[in-house]
């Protein structure tokens, strides 16, 4: 069994992307699963959804834990936790990352046994939640990959999948699909089915036995008030607000209220604070500011010229 | 819990600079229902408890995470207003058991979206107004059922393109008015508000703290996700709301309607309009002339009968 998974931000298309691959599996003749993981599906969010692709029933259900081919489209999510992208991989699996740098140097980075491979990004975009056509390239890409999945067989799921769009957006993503594919035919075969998990090679977790206690106490009472600032979702952040403080005129309250989330808080000494933590970089602030104080830019450079300054 | 608050939503300086809600919400970047809500918290604040309806707003509280200092009850779609009667009822009998002290008292607040208020939740708010529920109601309204991708609801506007509306001409019927609907209950108070003019809602959140009484809010929610913009336009879209009238800023109370922000000169509404996604085929790929005129006839009538503006 093909058992896929398409990381990437929300918007960024990954469910289109298992859906393209899913559909063109079900006309190669294959029985398919295909789903988003359900979740906070937001923009920006790390999001993944898995296709699973046999030619008898499948019969395993949920996420993919061991996956034969990993498909990501947006790099800054391989080093981030939350994201899951290395999860389950092994020297069976192949990573296939859309990014600027090297397979050799992901390959060091991530210190894997698994192949590397480099979707060579080609659209230069500011906002990484708006790379345009990924989805469809992914999905070209691990078309080719498989090598069971014919030319046409996409174009013709492609063309299924993305017809509601206009005409010329559908034109230009088979453009750039077909190019994905045609530039990834020389690994054909690379991704190869994963064995059926079996019974009998299934490791006994450790298990810790625990006794049955009342279930007044056992179930965890949370008393606490505003727990939710434990997650942080400054990670769904692609472009990051920065205050240009010569330019705050300290009105104290435009960016404080206006943030949807909260995230501005204004300090004592009048001038606003952005919590990074949470920012999930919408960039109203950036809108209403009266006097432009507050400027953005892509979270990848922020973090790289962070890395910069205390390196 | 003391009923007399003083008015002192004067100036924009007077909004509140620090935030009670929690940060860390799964709401989507620039959600313009999570606006409305912080700016009502900050002023109501953590003396709530908060019966939600299924929606978009109910992922705020996913155990053990939760925004809100207080309490949270989550509540099938059409039962908000009877799970606040169950709540108040409650704390009603332990006050009078003076099993809780009045400065232990909490205000009960219904939030739902608007498939619940406009929808299928109607009859149970209606009953709740019927007997005079001491509650406040608001209703983030997104114009579909936006948690579970934007299908059209009661409150999509006439020509919105919805995941089921996605004929050329967009959602064909017209938005319901709740307002109107509600204010015929003649509860305490009835409002329409929008975080994108945060003085105006924090007087009216600053007045309702004073009263008893259902007291009903419909806050206009512009939703990146739902009506296709990007996220960062929310607060401009929420003004244009009420500059072009889309989105009359009015209350209700003791069987009088009084608007609260008059927009001087109207704007066109195709300026509110082509700001989002789910009119894009009123412009592209030509002009719908008549659609955008009917819209702009259906609001020029509405502020003529208001004859205010």
């Amino acid at each position: 069994m093909f058992r896929i998974r398409f990381h990437g931000r929300g918007g960024q298309g990954m469910k289109t992307a298992s859906r393209i691959l899913g559909t063109a599996f079900f006309n190669a003749g294959y029985e398919v699963q295909d789903a988003p993981r359900y979740g906070a599906e937001r923009r920006g969010a790390p999001i993944f959804a898995y296709v699973r692709a046999d030619k008898s029933a499948i019969n395993e259900r949920g996420v993919i834990d061991r996956p034969d081919l990993v498909c990501v489209a947006d790099d800054t999510l391989v080093g981030m936790p939350a994201a899951g992208v290395v999860q389950g991989m092994d020297a069976h699996t192949v990573l296939l990352i859309n990014s600027h740098e090297t397979a050799a140097t992901w390959q060091q980075r991530l210190n894997t046994e698994a192949r590397v491979l480099i979707l060579t990004a080609t659209e230069d975009v500011e906002d990484r939640a708006e790379l345009p056509y990924i989805g469809s390239r992914c999905a070209a890409a691990a078309a080719a990959l498989t090598n069971v999945i014919e030319r046409e067989t996409l174009v013709a799921a492609l063309t299924e999948e993305l017809g509601h769009l206009p005409a010329d957006v559908i034109t230009q993503n088979r453009d750039i699909a077909l190019r994905a594919f045609d530039d990834m035919k020389q690994h054909a075969g690379l991704v190869t089915p994963g064995s059926m998990p079996s019974a009998s090679d299934y490791d006994r977790p450790e298990w810790i036995e625990m006794p049955f206690d009342n279930a007044a106490i056992s179930n965890l009472a949370i008393h606490a008030g505003a727990t939710s600032v434990l997650v942080r979702t400054g990670l769904w952040r692609t472009m990051r607000p920065v205050i240009n403080y010569p330019k705050c005129s300290g009105c104290a309250w435009i960016c404080s209220t206006y943030c949807p989330d909260g995230a501005i808080n204004v300090r004592a000494d009048g001038y606003p604070e952005i919590d990074y933590d949470h920012c999930k970089g919408c960039l109203v602030c950036v809108a209403q500011c009266p006097p432009h104080a507050i400027e953005s830019i892509p979270e990848h450079v922020a973090r790289e010229q962070e890395a910069e300054a205390s390196a | 819990m003391s009923k007399q608050s003083p008015l002192h939503f004067h100036r924009m300086k007077d909004m509140p600079s620090t935030h009670l809600l929690g940060t860390g919400t799964p709401t989507c970047a620039g959600c313009g229902g999570l606006e409305t809500l912080h700016t009502i918290y900050d002023i109501l604040g953590e003396k709530t408890v908060f019966v939600n309806a299924a929606g978009c707003m109910t992922l705020l509280s996913v155990y053990p995470f939760t925004p809100f200092r207080g309490g949270w009850l989550y509540t099938s779609m059409a039962s908000a207003p009877a799970g606040a009667q169950g709540v108040r009822d409650a704390l009603d009998i332990l006050l009078q058991k003076k099993k809780l002290s009045p400065d232990e008292n909490v205000e009960v607040v219904v939030i739902t979206g608007d498939g619940a208020a406009y929808g299928m939740g109607m009859s149970a708010t209606s009953g709740a107004m019927d007997r005079n529920l001491d509650f406040i109601y608001l209703c983030y309204d997104n114009e579909g059922y936006g948690n579970t991708g934007q299908q059209y609801s009661p409150a999509t506007p006439h020509a919105a393109r919805t995941s089921t509306s996605r004929g050329s001409h967009g959602y064909p019927g017209y938005k319901k008015d709740l307002f109107a609907i509600w204010a015929a209950h003649n509860p305490a108070y009835v409002a329409t508000v929008i975080a994108a003019e945060p003085l105006d809602l924090a007087k009216k959140i600053e007045k309702i703290k004073g009263m008893s009484g259902p007291r009903m809010l419909i806050s206009l929610a512009p939703c990146p996700t739902g009506w296709d913009y990007d996220p960062q336009l929310s607060v401009e879209i929420g003004r244009l709301a009420v500059q072009t009238g889309v989105w009359p800023l009015k209350e209700y109370s003791d069987g009088e309607v009084r608007h609260t922000k008059v927009p001087k000169r109207r704007k066109p509404v195709e300026e509110y309009l082509q700001l989002q996604g789910r009119f894009r085929h009123l412009f592209e790929p030509q002009r719908d002339a008549a659609g955008i005129a009917e819209i702009q006839s259906r609001i020029d009538a509405y502020w003529e009968r208001a004859k205010v503006g």
